[in-house]
C-alpha cells in the first residue's frame, strides 16, 4: 500500500511536470518579438523573389492560413494538446514545411540518442573509474597526475576542445574523417556500421573527455570522503582486501549522488548536442532545435523540446523509482 | 589494476574509430595532402565520399547548413531550401548579367513581348529543342500549366501571390509561343518571371509530372529538370546533395545559351562552422566557398597558393554584391521623424572609422540609397558628383565629401597595406563617390537648432530635457558585416555624445522587429538593385502608400518614412517599362529628393568574401576575368560552370 502511494506520487508529478513543461513550451515562442510567418518572408526575401507590397500582404496572409496561426491562443492551445494527445502529432514544421515534426524528430533522434547516450554512459563509467581510483588512493602519484590532467580538462570551453581536436585528428594527424560522413541509403550491414562508429569516433572522444573532468573531480571527492568512514576503517581491520573494501564499501557508497547526476545529465544531453553537430557535421537534433529557434518555427520547437521535457521527467522518475533498489536504507525507510 | 583497465579503456575508444576508419595512415601532411574524409584513390587519383572522381567534381559550400527535409524539391512549398543547388535546377526564363546589368533571355528565347499599351497582355517565346531531364520536350504547355497551377491552387501558400499577378488564362500560338494576361497593368512583368536579384521566384514545373500531383504535398523528389543537372544521390539528413550532368546536357538553355558545363559533377556539401570550413579549403577539398570573414580569408590566401579572391590584391573581396548596408532609422519616431536629426547622424559617423573597423577598409560606400555596384556607379555616382559637391543643407552647409577614397587609400596604404591602387580614378573606382563629412561641429549644430542639449558630463539631451538615448538593432552572428557596422557606428555616436547601445538578435525576431517597426535604429540592406531600373526596391522600401503604424507588419517601408515629393516620383517611374529612357533621369531625381531628406544612411555596398581553391578547377570569374560576378548561389551559376577548366589535378 505504502508502494502504491509511493508509486501514485511519483506518476501525478511526473504528469505534471510534462504538462506544465509543454505548456510553457508552447507559450514561451508565442510571446516572443517574433513570428514564424516574418521569418518565413525574410527567408523568401532572402531569395531574391520579386514582391510588391501587396503581394508581400497577400503571402503574410497565406502563411497565416497555412501554418495555422489564426485563431485566439486557447484555440491554438486546445487544438496543440488534441491533436498532440490523440495522435502524437505536433503538426508541420514551419521552416521545413509541410514537412512533419514528428518525421524530422524521428530522422534526427536516433543519431543524437547514439551518440550522446553511448558516449555519455561511456564518459560516466570512465569518469567514475578513474574518480575512484584518484580519490581512493589520492596520496599516489597516478592519482595526483589523474586529477591534474581532469582539472586541466574540465574548464576548457567545449567548442574549443572540440576544435583541437578536429585540428589534431583530422588535420596534423588524419586519423578521423573530417566532417561526419554516411551513406545512409546503404541498407543495414557490417560496413554501414563500421562507417558509423569510425565517424562517431571523434565526437564520442570529445563528449567523452569534457564529461569526464566533472566524474574525476566529483568522484575523487566522494570516494576520499567515504573512505574515511569508520565502516571502510572497519572492513580494513577486520582484514577485507584493500580492492574489495575500493570496490564493494567505497565504490557502492559514493555512487549514489553519482547515478541521480548521470539521470539528470541523461535527461539534458540535447542541451550540448548543437555544438557537437555543428563543429563535426553530425546530424541530430541540435541543429532542429536551433533552427527552430532561430527561425520562430514554434511546432519544431514544440517537438523537439517536448522530447527533452518528456526525457528528463522520464529520468527522474526512472532514478525515483529504481532509488530504493540501489540504496537499501531508502527501501528500508 | 584499476589503472591499466582506465588505460586501456581510452585506447580502445580511439583504436575502434581507427579500426573502423580502415586504418588511414598517420602522419603530418603538408596542407595539399589529401584528408582521411577523402576515399581511398581510385585508377591513381583521389574520390569524394561520394565515390565520384574528385578531378571531375566540383565541391561547393551548401550555403545555409544541413537541409532540414532533403527530399522536399517542390520550389513552391515554404519550407523549400533553395541553397542546395536547387537554383540551378529551375532555370529561369530570363537571367541577370550582373556585369553589363541587364536582363537577357535563358529559357526565354527573346524578351518579354508585351501586346498592348496597358501591359496586360504579353507574348512569351521560348527556345525549341529544350527537353526535361526525363526526355519529354519543354513547351509552352509546361508555362501555361504553372501559372494556371499557381492561380488556382489557392492552398499554396504563394497562390494569393500569383493571382494578383497573372490570369489562369493563356492562349497557346505554338509549341514554342504563350499569350499571357495580367490582372493589372505590369510594366515590368519580365523582373517578376525572370531573375533579377539571385533568384526567381517563377519557376516552371514539368506538366506531365505535376498534373497528376497535389502541388501542396508533392515533394518533387527526384526532381525532373530542364537543367543540365540532376540530382544522383543525397545524404536523407540534408548534409550533402550530388548532382550528375545529364547526357543530354545539349537539350538545355544552358548549352544553348553558353555552351557545356564543364563539371562532371556537382557536390553541395556542408562542411560546418567557418573554421572547418576554411580547413577544408586549405586542403582542396572545397573548390567554392560561401561567406567567410576577411580574417578566414587572410588564414586561407597564406596556408594556400590556390586560393583565389575575386581580386588578385587587397581588398580582395568583390564590391558588385547588390545591397547597400548601413543605418535605418525608424522615421515614425521621435526624434528620427527630424531630417536635421538624421543629417545630424549622419555628419556625427566617422566613416572612414567605420570601415576600418567593420571589414579592416575593404568596402565601397555609397551616398544615395543604391549598392555602389560598378553598373549602378557608372549610371548614377559618378554622374551624381557635381550635383553632390554643390548639394546645401538649408543652411548652406555643404555635406558632401568626395576625398573619401584617396583618404581610405593613404590610410591603408600608410598602415603597410599593400596592392592600394594609386592611380584617383582607381581608388575612387575601388573605395567610391565619396561620403558625408565626419563634422561633429556640424552635426552639433543641427542638433541644437532642434533644441537638443549637452549635459555637464557633455551627453546629449533631447529637446525635452530627456537624456538621448539609441538602441541599435543588428543582426546576432549572421550578416557579419551588418552586425559589425552596428558595433562601429554606435562607437561613432558614442564618442559623439550620445548614449548608444547595440542590440543583437537572431533572424526571426531582427526580421519580425524590423517589419513591425519597434526599433529606433537598424543595421539593415533595404536598397537593393543590379539593373540601372531599381524602381521595384525603391517603391517597397520608401513609398508612402506602404508606411503603416508601429506594430502593424510592413509589407515595405520598413522605415514608415513619409514624403508626398518622394512618393509622386515612384508613381511617375511605376507608369514606365525598365527600358525607358526616362528611367534614369527620373531615378535620378528620385535619388535627390532622398539626399535632402537623409530617408536612411546607407553607407557601404556589401563586400563578399567568396573565394575559391584553383587545384582542380579554374576559369572562375574574377576581376580580371570578369565574365560575372562570384554569384555562386544565384540561378545564373549554371552559365559560369561553360567556362570552369578541370587543371587536370586528380591527386
Amino acid at each position: 500500500m505504502r508502494f502504491l502511494t509511493f508509486l501514485l506520487s511519483r506518476l501525478v508529478t511526473y504528469i505534471l511536470v510534462i504538462w506544465i513543461g509543454v505548456t510553457m513550451v508552447f507559450l514561451v515562442p508565442r510571446f516572443l518579438p517574433s513570428s514564424p510567418v516574418e521569418a518565413m518572408m525574410a527567408k523568401v526575401a532572402a531569395q531574391g523573389q520579386y514582391m510588391e507590397a501587396a503581394q508581400i500582404e497577400s503571402l503574410r496572409n497565406s502563411l497565416m492560413e497555412t501554418f495555422g496561426l489564426k485563431g485566439s491562443l486557447f484555440q491554438q492551445y486546445t487544438g496543440f494538446f488534441k491533436r498532440v494527445l490523440l495522435t502524437g502529432d505536433f503538426g508541420p514544421s514551419f521552416s521545413a514545411f509541410p514537412t512533419p515534426v514528428s518525421q524530422l524528430v524521428a530522422q534526427a533522434l536516433p543519431w543524437s540518442l547514439g551518440l550522446l547516450l553511448t558516449s555519455s554512459v561511456l564518459g560516466w563509467l570512465l569518469g567514475n573509474a578513474i574518480g575512484l581510483f584518484a580519490g581512493y588512493r589520492k596520496e599516489t602519484l597516478a592519482s595526483k597526475a589523474l586529477e591534474f590532467l581532469a582539472m586541466l580538462i574540465y574548464p576548457i570551453p567545449y567548442y574549443i576542445f572540440a576544435l583541437v581536436l578536429i585540428i589534431l585528428f583530422t588535420y596534423v594527424w588524419q586519423i578521423f574523417p573530417f566532417s561526419f560522413y554516411i551513406d545512409a541509403n546503404k541498407p543495414l550491414s557490417v560496413g554501414l556500421i563500421k562507417d558509423i562508429v569510425y565517424n562517431s569516433a571523434l565526437p564520442a572522444l570529445s563528449i567523452i573527455a569534457v564529461n569526464l573532468g566533472w566524474w574525476v573531480i566529483s568522484m575523487k571527492a566522494l570516494s576520499a570522503s567515504v573512505a574515511e568512514e569508520d565502516f571502510v576503517h572497519f572492513a580494513r581491520l577486520k582484514g577485507v582486501s584493500e580492492p574489495r573494501i575500493m570496490t564493494h564499501y567505497v565504490a557502492r557508497n559514493a555512487l549514489l549522488p553519482q547515478i541521480t547526476m548521470l539521470a539528470i545529465r541523461l535527461g539534458t544531453i540535447f542541451n550540448g548536442a548543437l555544438i557537437t553537430e555543428i563543429l563535426f557535421g553530425f546530424p541530430g537534433v541540435g541543429t532542429l532545435i536551433y533552427s527552430s529557434a532561430l527561425q520562430a518555427d514554434y511546432n519544431l520547437m514544440l517537438g523537439t523540446i517536448s522530447f527533452s521535457v518528456i526525457a528528463v521527467a522520464t529520468a527522474t522518475l526512472i532514478v525515483d523509482l529504481t532509488y530504493p533498489l540501489l540504496d537499501p536504507r531508502i527501501r528500508y525507510r | 589494476m584499476k589503472r591499466t583497465m582506465c588505460s586501456v579503456l581510452m585506447v580502445l575508444l580511439i583504436c575502434a574509430g581507427i579500426a573502423a576508419g580502415g586504418g588511414t595512415p598517420v602522419g603530418t601532411l603538408p596542407a595539399l595532402a589529401p584528408s582521411a574524409a577523402w576515399a581511398q584513390a581510385s585508377q591513381g587519383g583521389k574520390m569524394t565520399e561520394q565515390g565520384t572522381p574528385r578531378s571531375e567534381t566540383l565541391v561547393m559550400d551548401q550555403l545555409n547548413g544541413r537541409v532540414a527535409n532533403a527530399r522536399l524539391f517542390n520550389p513552391y512549398l515554404p519550407g523549400v531550401e533553395i541553397n542546395n543547388g536547387l537554383k540551378p535546377l529551375f532555370p529561369p526564363l530570363w537571367e541577370m548579367d550582373t556585369m553589363k546589368g541587364e536582363m537577357f533571355p535563358a529559357v526565354a528565347a527573346e524578351p518579354l513581348k508585351p501586346l498592348n499599351a496597358e501591359f496586360t497582355r504579353f507574348q512569351i517565346k521560348v527556345r525549341p529543342g529544350i527537353y526535361w531531364s526525363d526526355g519529354v520536350e519543354f513547351t509552352v504547355a509546361d508555362i501555361a500549366f504553372t501559372i494556371q497551377m499557381l492561380v488556382r491552387t489557392e492552398k499554396l501558400p504563394t497562390s494569393a501571390y500569383w493571382a494578383r499577378i497573372l490570369k489562369p488564362d493563356t492562349r497557346m500560338l505554338d509549341k514554342y509561343t504563350l499569350e499571357i494576361q495580367t490582372v493589372n497593368p505590369y510594366p515590368r512583368l519580365q523582373q517578376v518571371l525572370g531573375t533579377t536579384i539571385a533568384s526567381n521566384s517563377f519557376r516552371v514545373v514539368a506538366k506531365h509530372i505535376w498534373e497528376k500531383q497535389d502541388p501542396t504535398k508533392f515533394e518533387n523528389y527526384p526532381p525532373v529538370t530542364i537543367s543540365p543537372y540532376v540530382l544522383k544521390s543525397n545524404d536523407p539528413n540534408g548534409q550533402w546533395f550530388l548532382y550528375e550532368r545529364r547526357p543530354d546536357w545539349q537539350r538545355t538553355d544552358t548549352a544553348m545559351v553558353a555552351g557545356e558545363p564543364k563539371p562532371k559533377y556537382i557536390l553541395y556539401r556542408f562542411w560546418g562552422p567557418e573554421e572547418k570550413r576554411i580547413l577544408a579549403a586549405i586542403q582542396n577539398d572545397l573548390d567554392i566557398l560561401m561567406d567567410i570573414t576577411p580574417e578566414s580569408w587572410d588564414i586561407l590566401r597564406d596556408k594556400n597558393k590556390n586560393a583565389q579572391a575575386w581580386l588578385k590584391d587587397f581588398p580582395y573581396a568583390a564590391f558588385d554584391d547588390p545591397c547597400v548596408r548601413g543605418v535605418v532609422l525608424n522615421t515614425s519616431k521621435v526624434p528620427y521623424d527630424k531630417r536635421e536629426v538624421r543629417w545630424a547622424l549622419a555628419l556625427a559617423t566617422d566613416i572612414q572609422g567605420v570601415s576600418m573597423a567593420t571589414f579592416n577598409g575593404m568596402l565601397r560606400v555609397s551616398p544615395l540609397p543604391i549598392p555602389p555596384t560598378t553598373v549602378l556607379q557608372k549610371t548614377y555616382m559618378f554622374p551624381m558628383e557635381s550635383w553632390l559637391a554643390a548639394f546645401a543643407l538649408p543652411d548652406g552647409y555643404k555635406p558632401f565629401d568626395p576625398s573619401y577614397a584617396e583618404a581610405m587609400a593613404k590610410k591603408l596604404t600608410d598602415s603597410g597595406i599593400k596592392g592600394v591602387p594609386t592611380d584617383r580614378a582607381a581608388i575612387r573606382q575601388l573605395f567610391g563617390v565619396g561620403w558625408w563629412k565626419f563634422d561633429t561641429a556640424q552635426a552639433a549644430k543641427l542638433l541644437q537648432g532642434q533644441g537638443f542639449k549637452k549635459d555637464a558630463r557633455g551627453k546629449w539631451q533631447l529637446p525635452d530635457g530627456k537624456p538621448w538615448t539609441i538602441t541599435i538593432n543588428a543582426p546576432n552572428n549572421f550578416e557579419v558585416q551588418s552586425m559589425r557596422l552596428a558595433f562601429a557606428v554606435a562607437d561613432s555616436w558614442k564618442k559623439f555624445g550620445i548614449d548608444v547601445t547595440v542590440k543583437q538578435l537572431e533572424s526571426a525576431p531582427f526580421n519580425s522587429a524590423f517589419q513591425t517597426g519597434d526599433y529606433e535604429a537598424d543595421v539593415h540592406w533595404p536598397g537593393c538593385g543590379v539593373m540601372p531600373d531599381v524602381y521595384t526596391n525603391m517603391d517597397l522600401n520608401w513609398h508612402q502608400r506602404l508606411a503603416v503604424p508601429n506594430g502593424t507588419p510592413a509589407a515595405g517601408n520598413n522605415s514608415r518614412f513619409k514624403s508626398a515629393q518622394v512618393s509622386a516620383v515612384l508613381d511617375e517611374l511605376g507608369k514606365l517599362t525598365d527600358k525607358d529612357p526616362k528611367v534614369v533621369p527620373l531615378t535620378t531625381d528620385f535619388f535627390k529628393l532622398m539626399v535632402a531628406e537623409a530617408a536612411w544612411l546607407p553607407m557601404f555596398g556589401t563586400s563578399k568574401f567568396v573565394p575559391v581553391t584553383t587545384h582542380y578547377w579554374t576559369g572562375f570569374p574574377t576581376a580580371e576575368n570578369p565574365y560575372e560576378g562570384p554569384w555562386w548561389w544565384w540561378t545564373g551559376m549554371r552559365y559560369y560552370l561553360t567556362k570552369f577548366k578541370p587543371t587536370g589535378n586528380v591527386k
